[in-house]
């Protein structure tokens, strides 16, 4: 793709705006503009790099992180598998629809007493992450197994293909783009049921982090953690957008 | 056949209903079934019965902290759209504005902004205040990224046309740009109204000292599991309600709207 | 408010409606490359006069209703509408327009979506107009409705009517009914030819469509493509108003045939 001057116009813009948020940080937080609790991104940055609270940061985010894919990896197989599913039992979509919308309607904070009894407290936010994360991809694999073209459609139908191979030669590379952006739009969501369901009484990873280092005052400590979760989330959030548009670019 | 003919058979609603709630009725049925087999003791996870009990006999423990709790939740929802929307329309009368604000918002709203409910209860103090300035700022990022691409999604040849016709800018902005963000400001809602009860009920459940998040993790920490679980059924309750509540909106404005 | 509809300008400096004096227009693409798309192109319109324009698509046809219409900028020559500049005409509200996509606002219904132009040009809304120009598009009773309850014909007929309801000047058509099956497409004509022959607004037709020029226009110019420039006019014999009886005459085939044989590439026969 070439760049336009209206590209890098906008580029250079975005630029500047993420500059000026940074600068914005580090200027409330010197001159204490928001209290005591801002603390300046530099400091931030001195906290979360030295060396002796390293052990620390490193064993949290093991233990987010491990959450946070487990839960992620689950959810989306179960999501992509029961739209697969319903796309080819059409009676049962119904029941699954409601279902699915009811879980998402539910706040994970309802559920995690469920979590915490049936499957322990270190793995609530895996569970979390996952019904999170489901509800995203069952969604976007339904519409998008729904993409093929009524042509298409009528084209497999007059070569006689049955419906899986329909399913496999037809409405899967069809719904690949939708299912993508699915996963792209689901991984803020899978931090977010991570870290909450550590909030939940945790022994361990950032969320706990952030709850002890609140209710005890460790502001640098807060901020670290928070903003360890939110880059994680962001740079793996970036990396499925250029899955998505290599996929764009191939199937649509 | 019912005798009726208008009305649809007996068996027809049977059918539907089986349909359409198979899933949500066979969790429940699991959930029972696994309690029964299990035998599990009743502080662990109490028999739905005895939830249902804790509801009905001690409805002012409930009433008054979802009152509380819904009130902060849709107060905060519509005060967060209000600024998002605002912020867009200012973004949107600015080439530089908007291509400043509008990748910081995009970068926000895929951020877990959950994640920053610790960071906002330090910044603003444990007050109920705080609840509602965090139920503000989560519904900010989808109403203004919403929004701001509404703005600009003009229906094919309103614009030329609207040159053409000799329109002034605020005529433009009135007529065409404003009422064309209106679906997209709808999605805005309904993708915000459960993360803001959620975020509600976690500040509370964080750091206040009322509402459905407190009451939840009072009987927690108290082992009242009953009560508990009556609040998780509550708050599902109220975040049904405002998502569905924010679909219905959301259906009855596109039949107007497209 | 409004101008006499076909009154000759009494003060405009000259005598056309639109003049279009040597005109150039070259855009710049997206990797810096430059594209002429219309090249000195000359086009006088007289008062009332109905001119159609045509030529096979990508021949710059549009870019020249839409140089007349103010959303583009000339490169080389002038375009005047009513002596002034085009865009003069626009804010003074005296344009009216219809494209191809009927550019129908979805959240108004029929009646709003017609009254639009009065709200646009800040001026009270004439209920009775636009019941007139209902009846005249045949659309009575559907003042309610909105946009996407129409067919695709009834749309292209409201969003005509909306071109008319502020009694324009210069009526501008880029393609009205170039979205609309054979059939349908026929009938427009044939409704658009009755409306126009009782309101005879100087209008400017851009269509590919051999049939519908001949029929509707006083005047057809044909275009060819790349860069786009003039390469046949004819003057459109038949009397107003024109019953569809006149395409199946002899005269109407012969130009008919006349015309295709100039849209055919050069060294095609």
């Amino acid at each position: 793709m070439k760049m336009t001057a209206e590209r890098w116009q906008s580029l250079t813009l975005g630029i500047v705006g993420i500059a000026l948020f940074l600068a914005a940080w580090e200027a409330i937080g010197v001159n204490r503009l928001a209290g005591l609790t801002w603390p300046p991104l530099s400091a931030v940055f001195q906290f979360m790099f030295d060396p002796t609270k390293a052990q620390l940061f490193i064993r949290a985010m093991e233990a987010s992180f491990s959450m946070v894919i487990l839960g992620y990896v689950t959810g989306s197989v179960v999501g992509i598998a029961l739209a697969g599913l319903v796309h080819v039992l059409p009676v049962v979509r119904p029941g699954m629809d409601r279902l699915a919308s009811v879980i998402h309607a539910i706040p994970a904070i309802a559920l995690a007493p469920l979590f915490i009894v049936l499957i322990s407290r270190e793995f609530t936010g895996m569970a979390i992450a996952a019904l999170n994360v489901f509800f995203i991809l069952y969604v976007s694999t339904t519409s998008g197994l729904n993409n093929s073209t009524a042509g298409h459609r009528d084209l497999f139908q007059v070569l006689g293909s049955s419906r899986t191979t329909r399913l496999l030669r037809l409405d899967l590379p069809a719904a690949l783009p939708a299912v993508v952006s699915g996963m792209k739009y689901s991984v803020p969501a899978a931090f977010i049921g991570a870290i909450l369901g550590e909030w939940f009484g945790s022994s361990r990873g950032l969320g706990l982090l952030m709850v002890s280092a609140m209710q005890n005052f460790q502001i640098p400590l807060l901020w670290s953690a928070v903003f360890i979760a939110s880059t994680a989330s962001l740079i793996v959030f970036g990396l499925m957008g250029l899955l998505e548009q290599f996929v764009y670019g191939r199937y649509k | 056949m019912s005798p009726v003919s208008q009305t649809r058979s007996p068996l027809d609603w049977v059918k539907t209903a089986i349909s359409r709630y198979w899933g949500v009725v066979g969790v429940l049925i699991a959930w029972q079934a696994w309690v029964t087999i299990t035998g599990v003791n009743s502080i662990v996870i109490p028999h739905p019965i005895n939830v249902v009990g804790d509801l009905v006999f001690n409805p002012g423990v409930y009433l008054a902290n979802a009152g509380q709790t819904l009130f902060l939740a849709a107060a905060g929802l519509i005060l967060g759209m209000a600024l998002g929307t605002m912020v867009a329309i200012v973004a949107w009368s600015s080439r530089i504005l908007s291509g400043i604000l509008v990748p910081l918002g995009l970068i926000f709203s895929s951020v877990p902004v959950v994640a920053l409910i610790p960071v906002l209860a330090r910044l603003l103090g444990y007050d109920v205040k705080t609840v509602l300035g965090i139920v503000i700022i989560i519904s900010f990022f989808p109403a203004f990224v919403f929004t701001a691409a509404g703005l600009k999604s003009l229906p094919p040849g309103s614009s030329d046309l609207f040159k053409v016709f000799g329109a002034s800018r605020w005529t433009r902005f009135v007529h065409l740009v404003l009422p064309s963000a209106v679906p997209n400001w709808m999605i805005a809602l309904r993708l915000s109204a459960p993360p803001a009860v959620l975020s509600a009920m976690l500040a509370e459940f964080l750091m206040g000292k009322s509402g459905l998040g407190f009451l939840f993790r009072q009987s927690a920490t108290e082992f009242a599991t009953e009560r508990a679980f009556g609040t998780s059924v509550i708050a599902t309750v109220i975040s049904v309600l405002c998502f569905t509540s924010a679909v219905a909106a959301e259906k009855f404005i596109n039949e107007k709207w497209k | 408010m409004n101008a006499p509809l076909s009154s000759a300008p009494a003060t405009a400096p000259e005598a056309w409606a639109i003049n279009v004096d040597h005109v150039g227009k070259t855009f710049t693409l997206d990797g810096g490359k430059e594209l002429k798309a219309i090249d000195d192109v000359d086009i006088k319109i007289g008062q009332g006069e109905f001119v159609a324009l045509l030529g096979p698509s990508g021949c710059g046809k549009s870019t020249i209703l839409r140089l007349v219409a103010a959303l583009e900028d000339v490169s080389t020559g002038r375009v005047t509408v009513e002596g002034s500049n085009p865009t003069a005409l626009s804010r003074a509200h005296r344009l009216g327009v219809a494209f191809q996509d009927h550019a129908l606002l979805p959240w108004l219904t029929i009646r709003d979506n017609i009254a639009l132009p009065y709200k646009v040009a800040g001026r009270p809304v004439d209920d009775k107009r636009i019941a007139e120009l209902l009846a005249l598009v045949g659309l009575s009773g559907f003042e309610k409705a909105r946009p996407r309850q129409l067919s695709g014909g009834m749309r292209q007929r409201v969003s005509i009517a909306r071109a008319l309801v502020l009694k324009p000047d210069v009526l501008l058509l880029d393609e009205p009914f170039g979205a609309l099956d054979a059939v349908t497409r026929r009938h427009m004509n044939v409704e658009l030819q009755r409306i126009w022959s009782e309101q005879r607004i100087t209008t400017l037709l851009v269509t590919h469509s051999v049939e519908e020029a001949l029929f509707l226009a006083d005047r057809v110019i044909v275009m060819s493509g790349r860069p786009g420039r003039i390469i046949k006019e004819i003057q459109v014999p038949f009397a107003r108003p024109r019953s569809p009886d006149v395409q199946r005459t002899m005269e109407f085939h012969h130009l008919a045939d006349e015309l295709t044989l100039a849209l055919e590439p050069e060294g095609h026969h």
